[in-house]
């Protein structure tokens, strides 16, 4: 990681470094500009860029050497891939150990359970929806940035894996743009809900109910959810902004900063999709019930009382003060 | 063994702009892509020298390890090419290059990036030598015909030497000795990990 | 497209070790498809996928056959250096440009503008058809139509207003063929208002240079450069404007690690090469030339035998330069004295020394004194006529040297001869037209304003209008322009309309006109000043490299270019174009009456062999198009130094390339050509020569023949007269002529044979036998330090009219008005009225205009390219980059540039930058289209406008015109910058 840091700290500094200018003399004081020539190393010792100007307009034209792109390769060709399989497979690997030691957590049956409780309405789902089909696309195009050439180009030979390429570049640009919708649907359909509270710490605490026996209480998103969408909406953001300024090279940042781009871009990605991993683990297969919360949008009062009592009484509390919603109904929050 | 390589001497360079506008008589190069240029350093002021930079054809061509697609390879002289069937128009090579060389046509929307497009040493690419598809993916292919880089044949003041490495770094050196002056050969030691000692 | 290159199987290999693979493990071509996967069938496979191609091959197709690809020759057309430009075309179609290895001139190399000259032939954005304006629109109309038209109109004009109310002017890019042509039409026509670009780049070199020694010439070539050990480049930067020109200089420069002296307010991409740059204020040239010598007289650094010998009146510049102290010098040019003391020095003691200028030393009103200052250091210091020495002017278009010496000039007839008597009857002989019907062709100058009447002999011997006030000519009441009646009419072949100063004075100027015709490859600014609502036509000449002809580089070589493909779209070459109009003007039987005109086309070859017959005067009557030719085909065997062929070679043997001019005597006798002028180490035989006794034996008792100077082998050891029918009785070398020449002479001189001339007897006899005695036809003088028949004899400075030190100019004032080419110039009254009004209070920053390597003249041509378009797609002002903070000017922003005449404004780009110094700004004249803010792209005929257009620097250029050739200043005004 030392040569990450020093790109990106190289990065910070090319901001602020000015160049100096090169004055150099004749003995005698004459401006002789043949024996006072620039030379690479004397460049390269104001600046880590050797730039200078050209008569077209492109400005990024106008750098002779950026030498910055080997620290850059360094860290795609041969950290990346290490971090990325550590990342995705670490994750895996954990979630494995935990669903072979701890099992399936299992729906309490109470004489709640068979009644319905309406978890998240058909636009809350769709928004989930619309993000997380684009995340598997984005991320498994996004892995293929880094491990097709190593896993998919052997298997299924050159040709077929660029035709594969570049649709994955395709669809890796086009439904970046949904997904960037879908959090920010997420972000105002969940904000209020996942502002984070005292009760939130005690649930942490009890581990989310896995440490000792009592579930901890929780509204409509405990603790976890709750990091489960700052995570979405931070690096759903992060990832928006970094690969917006890949996709529109120059617009805000120079050679230096999209390499930097790229690496935020690349790390939070792996990050996110260990952490998406987990989530997908825990909503699934790790949690009896749970699906059905963006399956049908029902869940099981029972589920639902034990998982988040303090959102079923507000509820319950709101249908007994008030009209019953019909399915599909957004809650007038 | 020729182990193919460009050499800008900046004492002769003058930024006349021949090379930029050779390659693009040579390959019919479309408005907005350069694959030659020149820069001038420290402009307007003693010292000031001009250079003349295009894919350097590096040994260990970064653009070629951060591929994602693996579409490039370096031929038996030493140039540095690509597949364009292959490439995907990633961006990646761009990052990599210390030399801007990869160029990128703006083909469409937002993101689509067309085929990179590069210097080719005037040797074409994968297909056939001297092959319609390989003129109109890559542009022509002198090597093939026996000749050199349009842009060093064509250099005003010989300033730009294109060859084989250790004879242009030789006259680039008879050069110095002879003048008594050289502010050296600008890339080399980004793109080969040498210099030429004097 | 991709046809031409299978042939290259067989060509040349440039190294060896191509072949030869490489040790570290790559993949091969054919290792990579196998391991990819990819073979040239499978592609189709991927065709969903777009492939980012470049363009794709066009034109010739891949159908053609190989075997059929054509190489031709021909000459750049972007400037006087003369690159020869290979081109390969199939079935008749231009498909590739090859470098020119046998060049001896260019060795292969072109600058960005000759290696992109193959899309001028293709440009897509030529004229295509002729074209005329009706109430402001343009309309395509035939050939037919055009001429009639233009010729009835023409017929017309002349019978109301005379032959002078008609401008011909012509162009540095004719052929030397054309520029004949256009200066013998003109003649018939019956005026002498015909000119061309040297006027407004180099006529005060011509001007200056021929004063002093004989001819306006380079007096060495590019090539020789490289034997020098000291060059000064003042007033040049070659970098930009003749880029081949720097492989010699800086091959010399490396070889000899010779010195490199860039004199220049500005630092160039030249004086980013020089071993010392000496910057100083625009306009003060000659105090700095005084400067140096001051130092080179106070040291004793003069060569004092080659002044004894060889120049006259040297004390008189003495005089003069006792008055540049090194403390006036500062104090005037802003030179330090120590410095100009180091350059004088190395100028005068580490020889040879040449001295390279171009229009930074010309474009002045103090243009020909410059001229005369530097030739005077050359001589002061012994540097002319050797190798490695002399005054090496590098001139501007393809063929300006060739076009002036052709006379598309308002001072002369072809090849120098003068407007008198003589001249008008030597041509006359060689034309076989009677010398009464070409005086009955010009007008009668009725008495006007004071002035007396002219007869039609007269207004025959008296200078035309130049080009750089055509507009005044037009404007200007009418007694004050002395001809029968002002301007009416524009011809304007092959010309700029941005290129003189004063535009806003040119638009109107253009709109007062009754008939403005311009024939061109491009419809030019002219075609876009929105000026004009009708009597205005377009008519589309082809580029010179759709012609066969001659050019003539700036070092006097004459190459052959041949017609690398028909002329595009319904474009005709010059040639057929002037018959045309000739045969409608009802005189073209007897302006081709030696000329073959085939298919209605005048054959070149013809028209060179007419100009052979009658060059004698400039030695350009041993260039026959089959030497030339000759020269073309075995361009390698000439050297890369001394130009020379080696002297066995069947074809070419012992000439200098092109055979620079003087080439004595008939093509038989053989002349290898001069390469370097005055040289007297060699013989006449050999291209040697002395400096030419121009201006008479003998001044104020002291003699003009040199002095115990004579070139090599000469029967005659000291100086000696320009050679006539008498002197030679008197040497009784008469009896060398043969019976036939003597007849020739008789029958030229009539009653008095002794008065013919070297340079009027048109059998040659004079000349070959003068070669046979090793003298040299036009005598053996003095160089002139004192050119007495000039305003200023001994160059003195005088202030720019739009001084930025009114201070100074009470002391160094310009010359008084006085009335010059039928018009006043009115300098004087300018200056005064600009000191009177503080301007240099108002617009404190020196504007200065000069070239950018990717453009060339008014640009229309090469802003139409777009492989040059794009290096340069924003007309620009460079401030420095103190003047730019204290504006709050960014680089790259929109600024307004004011000047101080007619309110005149640009909207450019600033450069922000330290090539020129704080208070001046420079701005490059390529440009147009834009005019005061205002895009006129709309104005141009569709699809012929430029890619790039933008304001041109001369909306805010100002007056200022040199006293002998009318010269404009374009290097020094005043100017206001602020942001936009």
């Amino acid at each position: 990681m030392r040569r990450l840091t020093s790109l990106l700290l190289l990065a910070a500094t090319l901001a602020l470094t000015a160049p100096a200018v090169a004055q150099v003399r004749a003995p005698d004081g004459a401006p002789n500009p043949t024996a006072s020539s620039v030379n690479e190393e004397m460049l390269f010792k104001q600046d880590p860029t050797i730039h200078g100007r050209i008569s077209i307009p492109n400005a990024t034209a106008a750098n002779l050497i950026q030498p910055q792109g080997r620290e850059w390769r360094q860290f795609r060709e041969a950290w990346l891939p290490w971090i990325g399989a550590l990342a995705v497979l670490g994750m895996l690997g954990a979630l494995a150990a935990f669903y072979f030691t701890r099992g399936r957590i299992r729906l309490e049956h109470s004489e709640e359970s068979g009644k319905k409780i309406l978890r998240f309405n058909s636009f809350e789902r769709f928004s989930h929806w619309m993000t997380a089909s684009c995340f598997i696309v984005l991320s498994l195009s996004g892995l293929n940035y880094i491990f097709g050439k190593r896993l998919l180009m052997p298997l299924i030979g050159p040709e077929a894996f660029a035709t594969l390429a570049q649709y994955a570049k395709y669809a890796h640009i086009y439904l970046a743009w949904p997904f960037m919708l879908g959090v920010l649907f997420m972000l105002v359909l969940w904000i209020k809900d996942n502002i984070p509270g005292r009760i939130d710490w005690i649930w942490l605490k009890q581990g989310g109910g896995l440490l000792g026996d009592a579930h901890p209480s929780a509204g409509r998103f405990n603790a976890g959810q709750k990091m489960i969408f700052w995570m979405v909406v931070g690096f759903g953001f992060a990832m928006g902004a970094t690969g917006l300024m890949m996709i529109f090279p120059f617009a805000v940042t120079d050679i230096n900063g999209m390499q930097v781009m790229q690496v935020i871009h690349s790390l939070i990605g792996v990050v996110f999709i260990a952490g998406i991993l987990a989530h997908i683990y825990i909503g699934s297969l790790g949690m009896e019930g749970a699906y059905d919360a963006m399956g049908s949008g029902e869940v099981d009062l029972a589920w639902a009382k034990v998982h988040h009592d303090l959102w079923v009484k507000e509820q319950q509390a709101k249908t007994a003060s008030g009209p019953q919603l019909g399915r599909g109904q957004v809650p007038a929050e | 063994m020729a182990r193919m390589k460009f050499l800008c001497d900046a004492d002769r360079c003058i930024e006349c702009n021949a090379c930029v506008t050779a390659c693009k008589n040579e390959h019919e190069v479309p408005w907005g892509i350069n694959r030659r240029r020149v820069i001038t350093l420290n402009d307007g002021k003693p010292g000031e020298r001009s250079v003349s930079m295009a894919c350097m054809h590096c040994t260990d061509a970064p653009c070629a390890a951060v591929c994602p697609v693996n579409c490039f390879y370096t031929t038996a002289d030493a140039v540095v090419l690509h597949s364009k069937d292959l490439c995907i128009g990633c961006g990646y090579c761009f990052y990599a290059c210390p030399f801007g060389a990869p160029q990128y046509p703006r083909v469409g929307n937002f993101g689509s990036r067309g085929k990179m497009d590069k210097c080719t040493y005037c040797s074409g690419g994968p297909e056939p030598d001297l092959s319609v598809a390989e003129y109109e993916k890559y542009g022509s292919n002198r090597l093939a015909e026996g000749k050199l880089p349009l842009c060093a044949e064509m250099c005003s003041t010989k300033s730009l030497l294109a060859g084989d490495g250790e004879m242009i770094a030789q006259i680039y050196k008879e050069r110095v000795i002879k003048r008594g002056y050289g502010s050296g050969a600008w890339g080399w030691k980004t793109a080969y990990r040498e210099t030429i000692a004097i | 497209m991709l046809t031409k290159r299978r042939s290259g199987v067989a060509g040349r290999s440039n190294h060896q070790a191509l072949a030869a693979g490489l040790t570290a493990p790559t993949l091969d071509r054919r290792g990579f498809l196998r391991k990819s996967g990819l073979a040239a069938g499978g592609l189709a496979a991927l065709g969903t996928v777009r492939l980012g191609a470049v363009r794709p091959a066009q034109a010739a197709g891949a159908s053609a056959d190989p075997a059929q690809a054509v190489i031709r020759k021909n000459v750049c057309t972007h400037c006087s250096v003369g690159c020869t430009v290979t081109a390969e075309v199939v079935n008749g179609v231009w498909v590739g440009q090859e470098p020119s290895w046998a060049s001896p001139i260019n060795r292969g190399a072109h600058c960005a503008k000759g290696a992109a000259i193959r899309e001028l032939v293709h440009s897509d954005r030529r004229l295509r058809y002729p074209m005329k304006v009706v109430n402001g629109e343009w309309q395509r109309i035939s050939w037919d139509q055009a001429l009639t038209e233009i010729t009835d109109k023409l017929q017309a004009i002349r019978t109301k207003n005379g032959a002078d109310s008609v401008y011909w002017l012509g162009s540095a890019k004719f052929t030397n063929e054309a520029a004949y042509l256009f200066r013998k039409f003109a003649a018939y026509w019956g005026t002498n208002n015909v000119d061309h670009q040297a006027r407004i780049c180099h006529s005060t070199t011509v001007a200056g240079v021929a004063n002093t020694w004989g001819y306006g010439a380079q007096t060495n070539s590019y090539n020789d450069i490289r034997n020098a050990k000291t060059m000064i480049i003042l007033g040049g930067n070659p970098a930009e404007a003749h880029p081949i020109s720097m492989q010699h200089v800086l091959s010399g420069k490396e070889i000899n690690r010779a010195n490199m002296i860039v004199i220049d307010p500005r630092f160039t991409r030249t004086a980013a090469h020089a071993t010392e740059y000496v910057r100083i204020r625009s306009g003060t040239d000659i105090p700095v030339i005084w400067g140096i010598l001051w130092h080179i007289f106070q040291n004793g650094w003069e060569d004092k035998d080659f002044i004894a010998q060889r120049v006259y009146a040297m004390d008189d510049v003495r005089k003069e330069v006792a008055k540049w102290t090194p403390d006036e010098v500062e104090r005037v040019s802003g030179v330090p004295g120590e410095q100009l003391k180091r350059v004088a020095e190395l100028f005068a003691k580490e020889k040879p020394a040449t001295l390279i200028w171009c229009m930074g030393a010309t474009q002045h009103t103090v243009g020909t004194a410059n001229v005369r200052a530097l030739c005077i250091l050359c001589l002061a210091t012994g540097n002319v006529g050797k190798p490695g020495t002399g005054a090496n002017i590098f001139r501007g278009h393809t063929n300006v040297q060739g076009a002036t010496d052709l006379g598309l000039d308002v001072t002369t007839l072809p090849l120098y001869y003068g407007l008198v008597e003589g001249g008008w009857k030597h041509w006359a002989r060689v034309w076989e037209v009677e010398y009464a019907w070409l005086q009955s062709r010009f007008d009668e100058v009725p008495a006007s304003a004071g002035r007396k009447a002219r007869s039609r002999k007269e207004n025959m011997e008296t200078p035309g209008l130049t080009s750089t006030r055509w507009f005044d000519a037009v404007s200007l009441p009418a007694d004050q322009v002395d001809q029968r009646t002002p301007l009416k009419a524009m011809m304007v072949f092959g010309h700029g309309g941005n290129t003189v100063t004063r535009m806003p004075e040119a638009v109107k100027g253009m709109a007062e006109l009754d008939l403005l015709v311009v024939a061109d490859p491009h419809p030019t600014t002219f075609a876009a000043m929105d000026a004009r609502r009708d009597n205005t036509y377009l008519l589309p000449i082809c580029t010179s490299l759709e012609m066969d002809g001659s050019r003539t580089a700036s070092n006097r070589s004459l190459q052959w270019g041949e017609q690398i493909v028909k002329p595009a779209f319904e474009s005709k070459t010059d040639y057929e174009v002037i018959y045309r109009m000739a045969s409608r003007l009802g005189f073209a039987d007897s302006l081709f009456k030696n000329i073959k005109v085939v298919d209605g086309i005048p054959v070149a070859e013809d028209l060179l062999r007419e100009i052979n017959r009658g060059g004698w005067s400039t030695g350009y009557c041993g260039q026959s198009p089959e030497r030339l030719k000759a020269h073309m085909k075995n361009q390698h065997k000439f050297d890369l130094v001394t130009l020379r062929a080696p002297k066995d070679d069947p074809e070419v043997g012992g000439d200098y390339y092109g055979l620079p001019w003087p080439c004595w005597g008939k093509p038989e006798i053989r002349h290898p050509g001069t390469h370097i002028l005055y040289n007297t180490a060699l013989h006449v035989k050999e291209g040697g020569g002395t400096f030419r006794a121009r201006f008479g034996t003998e001044r104020n008792g002291q003699t003009l023949l040199a002095e115990e100077s004579f070139s090599k082998g000469s029967d005659l050891t000291d100086g000696y007269p320009e050679f006539t029918f008498g002197v030679f009785r008197k040497l009784g070398w008469d009896k060398d002529l043969t019976a036939d020449e003597l007849a020739t002479i008789q029958r030229i001189g009539g009653n008095t044979p002794d008065a013919v001339s070297w340079a009027t007897d048109l059998s040659g006899g004079i000349q070959r036998v003068c070669l046979d005695h090793g003298v040299i036809p036009f005598g053996n003088g003095k160089a002139r330090a004192n050119a007495w028949n000039l305003p200023d004899p001994v160059p003195v400075h005088r202030e720019p009219i739009y001084s930025p030190r009114p201070d100074l100019v009470a002391k160094y004032p310009t010359r008084p008005d006085e009335r010059q080419f039928r018009m006043p110039n009115v300098g004087f009254s300018v200056q005064k009225a600009a000191i009177d009004r503080g301007i240099a209070k108002q617009f404190p920053i020196i504007l200065s205009s000069g070239r950018l390597v990717e453009y060339e003249g008014g640009g229309e041509e090469t802003r139409s390219n777009p492989w040059l378009a794009e290096l340069q797609q924003d007309m620009f002002v460079e401030v420095n980059t103190q003047d730019a903070a204290e504006r709050g000017i960014k680089d790259g922003q929109f600024v307004w540039v004011y000047g101080p005449e007619n309110t005149a404004k640009t909207k450019v780009k600033a450069l922000v930058t330290d090539r020129v110094a704080r208070g001046v700004a420079w701005m490059p004249f390529h440009f147009s289209g834009w005019y005061q803010g205002k895009d006129m792209r709309g104005f141009y005929p569709k699809g012929a406008d430029p890619v790039v257009l933008g304001e041109s620097v001369n909306t805010v250029t100002t007056y200022g015109f040199d006293p002998v050739t009318g010269m404009q200043e374009t290097k020094v005004t005043l100017c206001q910058i602020s942001a936009a």
